[in-house]
């Protein structure tokens, strides 16, 4: 098959090809494997197969979960991970299961159930990304997806602050493991980047970069210097070019600061809150209407004026006659 | 339910008044120790069964005294809601990762002659413990029909009076099939389950290679974790013995569960 391998994904920002972690995990997967995959921001879950985005097509091969995909890849013999002996295989199941375990609900928990981040950072990105109708939904249902996450695995007795206490003790366990595994190296094997190296990557680049309002994790994993080192390494090495465009709107945005403060970076998606607004009022005001009586709709009353009108007319035509 | 995610419910209570206090932590272990837990032939099912037997495992290597007390509501006294749990002198602490760092802060420890990569490779391996293998276990019990009806109704329901076996047993259910849902189990088919099982298994046995334990000559942390998980996964009779026979697959995990049981277990109920 030479079909172009596609990948559809959550758009970049903060100098990051992709915000989302399933995204950035492929695509640094294929990076690294060196994989030809053309990748296209869609930010739009809704045609996606499972209602989730990264998509990833090759021909009439359509997948949308990391090991899934890097399972593809690896039988199309982009692989990673060639080079490692079987224990360090069994390393690399271990430590994806570490993240997946005790990082990942901190994560969602710093996106989406911390209310400051979640209001004045997350919603508006994603809201602002999303095509018109869907924003109003996904981010909602990103946010109830989160929350039902937390509320499954603790008991809701316990005090929120004491949960979110917990969930970050554990997030920065976790990366303080991490942080002492990487120790000086490149990456997690040595000189090479592997799919550990993917997984971590997708894990901790969006925690770093993203500009929290409430930033107690981050400043954590800011304290962990190789770690930050890793993630800008594989940033620059890798994805340069995201790099680059983000200081270029980053410098644009500086220039053109003062006009633009009000207008369009206050709120996402004016157009379509307006348009909303408009059917809204309208709606509103033509029930008002019909309610009062001020506007009249009797198709039957017309027909029986119609005919007493005829009936006029005909009297009027007798009483000539006679 | 063993989870590391789940777990630490409990140190949050005992944060402020156990943990960190400076009496307790120099107090040297009690000798009327007790490890409450549910009934072990009419009652307790595979993922409590697995967890109880950690803890056992752990307490017997770390050399401390105690002594089982099986109770029906076991569950229901402990504070975070799961089993086992001890109560040492003032303290109740529940399940594995608390009772490790309470026992870490009397100075007692299994892992304190491991340098840090390998303290943070004990900690990944046994986090793909406490994800894969609790939750395979959680699936087969509360997740497979067959399984459900015959051996984990019965066997929960055992101790409650008539209609409260049906209503707990279904909102216990209701409880794991959510928790799994989150985490991503929900849509998995039992061969799905298996195959995640066999790869962890396969990472472990990888791991492990022909050492004794884990990680040398000593017994650690997760020794007595995999102990634990397997001991139990190999023993509990269930109408589909396929869980257990992928564990069979791997000889040197075998090796690892007759040692620590020979070592710690066997010896100690010998007198």
């Amino acid at each position: 098959m030479n079909r172009p391998m596609e990948l559809n994904i959550w758009g970049g920002d903060w100098g990051l090809p992709s915000v989302d972690l399933h995204c950035l995990e492929v695509m640094a997967f294929a990076k690294f494997s060196g994989a030809p995959l053309q990748t296209y921001v869609t930010n739009n879950p809704f045609w996606t197969p499972k209602g989730k985005l990264p998509v990833f097509k090759h021909g009439k091969q359509v997948l949308s979960s990391f090991p899934e995909i890097s399972a593809y890849l690896k039988k199309k013999n982009f692989n990673a991970d060639f080079g490692l002996t079987p224990k360090q295989c069994a390393e690399v199941v271990a430590y994806t299961q570490l993240l997946k375990g005790q990082l990942y609900l901190a994560l969602q928990y710093v996106w989406w159930v911390d209310t400051k981040n979640y209001i004045e950072l997350i919603r508006p990105w994603y809201a602002k990304a999303l095509p018109f109708p869907c924003n109003y939904y996904y981010p909602g249902s990103y946010e109830r997806e989160a929350k039902k996450h937390l509320e499954a695995l603790y008991d809701q007795d316990d005090d929120p602050q004491a949960i979110e206490t917990f969930v970050y003790r554990e997030a920065e366990r976790c990366i303080n493991t991490l942080s002492v595994r990487l120790g000086d190296e490149d990456f997690f094997f040595g000189s090479h980047p592997t799919s550990l190296d993917a997984t971590v990557y997708a894990y901790l680049a969006p925690l770093l970069k993203a500009p929290f309002p409430s930033p107690a994790l981050q400043n954590h994993l800011k304290s962990t210097s190789n770690l930050v080192k890793f993630v800008v390494r594989i940033t620059q090495r890798y994805f340069p070019y995201s790099i680059q465009e983000y200081e270029a709107k980053k410098s644009a945005a500086g220039g053109a600061r003062g006009k633009t403060t009000d207008s369009e970076s206050d709120f996402p998606n004016r157009r379509g809150c307006q348009i909303l607004a408009g059917l809204f009022a309208t709606a509103a005001m033509t029930s008002y209407a019909l309610y009062t009586g001020l506007l009249q709709v009797s198709i039957k009353d017309e027909m029986d004026e119609n005919i007493e009108d005829h009936e006029d007319l005909i009297h009027a035509a007798e009483d000539t006659e006679e | 339910m063993p989870s590391v995610l789940l777990t630490e419910s409990l140190t949050l209570e005992l944060g402020g008044t156990g943990i960190n206090d400076h009496f307790s932590a120099h107090e040297p272990w009690p000798q009327d120790v007790k490890l409450y837990q549910p009934y072990e032939v009419e009652q307790i099912l595979l993922p409590d069964n697995a967890n109880c037997l950690a803890v056992q495992a752990f307490l017997k290597m770390c050399g401390l005294d105690f002594e089982v007390v099986p109770r029906n509501n076991a569950e229901y006294m402990s504070p975070s809601g799961r089993v086992p749990f001890i109560r040492c002198g003032a303290f109740v602490i529940a399940e594995l990762d608390p009772i490790i760092s309470f026992v870490n802060n009397k100075g007692i420890s299994l892992s304190e002659k491991l340098d840090n990569t390998q303290k943070a490779d004990m900690r990944a391996y046994m986090s793909l413990v406490n994800t894969v293998l609790a939750n395979a276990e959680l699936y087969v019990t509360w997740c497979d029909k067959t399984t459900l009806q015959e051996v984990t109704k019965p066997r929960f329901g055992s101790v409650l009076p008539w209609p409260l076996n049906h209503i707990i047993t279904w909102q216990k259910r209701g409880q794991v099939v959510k928790k799994l849902g989150v985490l991503g189990w929900g849509p998995k088919t039992l061969d799905e389950v298996y195959q995640e099982v066999e790869n962890c298994c396969n990472a472990l046995s990888e791991r492990l290679e022909n050492q004794p334990y884990f990680f040398g000559n000593r017994p650690t942390e997760l020794d007595a974790l995999v102990f634990g998980h397997l001991f139990t996964i190999l023993t509990t009779p269930l109408p589909n013995n396929r869980f257990a026979s992928i564990v069979r697959g791997y000889p040197n995990l075998i090796e690892l569960c007759k040692l620590v049981e020979k070592e710690y277990f066997e010896r100690r109920s010998d007198p």
